[in-house]
């Protein structure tokens, strides 16, 4: 780290807050507005507590909260780095293929197919996921890894019905995006895409994917996609790195009838 | 435990009738979040079914998350209602309206501060200007829904009366006086695990995932009229979106 970034870090003598805590604050706050931005090198132990004139354990307990909050991690030893970055998804309530959001990040996307097979699925697992339950239904499962830049941001998991799909599983490589594949190959565009978000902890599996820790905190996303007869011709749910974000507009006007439906 | 309904002629297993018929209390929020369910031997005298029926459904709801055994003690709800709203419409949650059942603010912290590392470079306040915080909390029933911090600098909302937020929802305490001034809200959404403060005030675990929505009032000019963070337990919180093709 250059020696003038250190000087964004303060601490205030005659505040009640322990040295630790507004270090810990004063960083964390640096970090998310990107001052110190994604592998910035942080100031070793010794020199930042020499430079803010504190005892060195208060920089040891300031770093390893930072570390378990993850928003830096160890180099080795002795060095630590930034660990933080936020990923905007600024299509979330846009008609726009993940493959093509990773685009406008800036960054060079690839799909990773961890698995592909045909499957039959419960009629509890059918009528949650909302087909029309059928016992001998067959369902295309498709297990796939976005990354940008070759790091992982979203793991999508797809259902597709083979009734809707024949031979998708002889022909669909597994590596290319689908929303085109479906398009140029079955005529079928998704005319409504029905998205319900929360936020989940990943298991095991998925946080080893997206390398992350086990029950990092990540959005879920649950989607089920019509064609224009309004059948239900992909149920989908995605888990995305524990840095990704979106953003959402209210308007004046959303505001205003907030006040005038108001009984 | 008349929630729970058993029809001895139907096909469907007894042991899934009853774990179908706990879940959907709990979906319906007849069964609370900490509620004690029946012991097992109180389910097989009531009506009159073997312990190992009475096993299986609750072993199912334990695998699903939704209850939990505690040894020595009994088995507790552990799951609670889910609160689904479109994703537009997600600050209006503690809206009566709304709701058939009855929403409590409460408010846990009110301050005036000169500085906050996080909120302050949101609202782009430099050290030293007044902000009002609020930090309530908003209930159904038992279950906390949603924590918020609230921070209206002084400059954009003087003499502002925070204290109204525990009977209003903030866009009720904003009206006449303010919400001219506020063009349209700037939100990020994003998920946390939570710390264990923030755990204890949602009533979930250290370290479950928490939706966190970061919420800017943006005024005509650009300018950052107020902030709020939003702290909904992710668990139980969806938002929606209908995405259609242009």
């Amino acid at each position: 780290m250059q020696s003038n970034l250190m000087n964004f870090i303060t601490i205030d003598r005659r505040s009640t807050i322990a040295y630790n805590e507004q270090i810990k604050e004063s960083l964390k706050a640096l970090i998310v507005d990107q001052t110190f931005y994604y592998k910035t090198e942080l100031p070793s132990y010794i020199r930042l507590a020499e430079f803010l004139n504190v005892d060195i354990k208060y920089i040891k307990t300031a770093y390893e909260q930072l570390i378990q909050e993850r928003y830096i991690r160890k180099i080795d030893a002795e060095r630590y780095e930034v660990a933080y970055f936020e990923l905007t998804n600024y299509f979330f309530d846009r008609n726009v293929a993940i493959y093509d959001a990773i685009i406008a990040l800036g960054l060079t996307p690839s799909i990773e197919c961890v698995e592909k097979k045909v499957i039959k699925l419960s009629i509890e697992q059918q009528t949650y996921m909302g087909f029309v339950p059928n016992e001998k239904a067959k369902f295309f499962y498709l297990n796939r890894l976005y990354m940008g830049n070759h790091q992982p941001i979203m793991i999508l998991e797809n259902y597709l019905p083979m009734s809707v799909f024949p031979g998708i599983d002889q022909n669909f490589i597994g590596n290319e995006p689908l929303n085109a594949y479906l398009d140029e190959h079955y005529h079928l565009k998704a005319h409504l895409s029905h998205r319900i978000t929360k936020a989940a902890n990943l298991s095991s599996v998925l946080a080893k994917h997206l390398n992350e820790r086990k029950n990092a905190a990540s959005i879920r996303s649950t989607n089920r996609v019509y064609d224009k007869d309004k059948r239900l011709i992909d149920f989908g749910q995605s888990h995305a790195i524990s840095s990704y974000y979106f953003q959402g507009l209210i308007s004046k006007e959303d505001i205003a009838n907030y006040y005038t439906s108001k009984i | 435990m008349d929630y729970i309904f058993v029809n001895k002629i139907l096909k469907t297993p007894i042991y899934k009738q009853i774990a179908t018929s706990i879940t959907i209390a709990i979906e319906k929020g007849e069964l609370l979040f900490n509620d004690k369910l029946p012991t097992e031997k109180e389910v097989c005298h009531t009506f009159t079914i073997s312990p190992t029926v009475v096993k299986m459904a609750y072993d199912q709801l334990i695998n699903e998350g939704r209850i939990k055994r505690i040894k020595g003690k009994g088995t507790y709800v552990t799951n609670r209602k889910n609160h689904r709203s479109p994703i537009n419409e997600f600050y209006q949650i503690d809206r009566e309206s709304n709701k058939l059942e009855k929403i409590v603010r409460q408010i846990i912290l009110i301050d005036l501060i000169d500085d906050d590392f996080s909120a302050y470079r949101m609202l782009k306040l430099t050290k030293g200007e007044n902000c009002f915080v609020c930090v309530r909390i908003i209930k159904e029933n038992r279950n906390p829904i949603l924590m918020q911090k609230i921070f209206l600098p002084e400059k954009h909302f003087p003499n502002i009366d925070i204290s109204n937020l525990e009977k209003k929802t903030l866009f009720e305490v904003l009206q006449g006086k303010y919400t001219h001034s506020i063009d349209h809200l700037h939100n990020t959404f994003s998920s946390i695990n939570a710390t264990s403060d923030e755990a204890l005030l949602l009533n979930i675990a250290s370290d479950d995932a928490i939706y966190f929505v970061r919420t800017q009032l943006i005024g005509k000019q650009n300018q950052v009229l107020g902030y709020i963070a939003n702290y909904f337990p992710g668990e139980f919180t969806e938002f929606e979106v209908m995405v259609h093709a242009v």
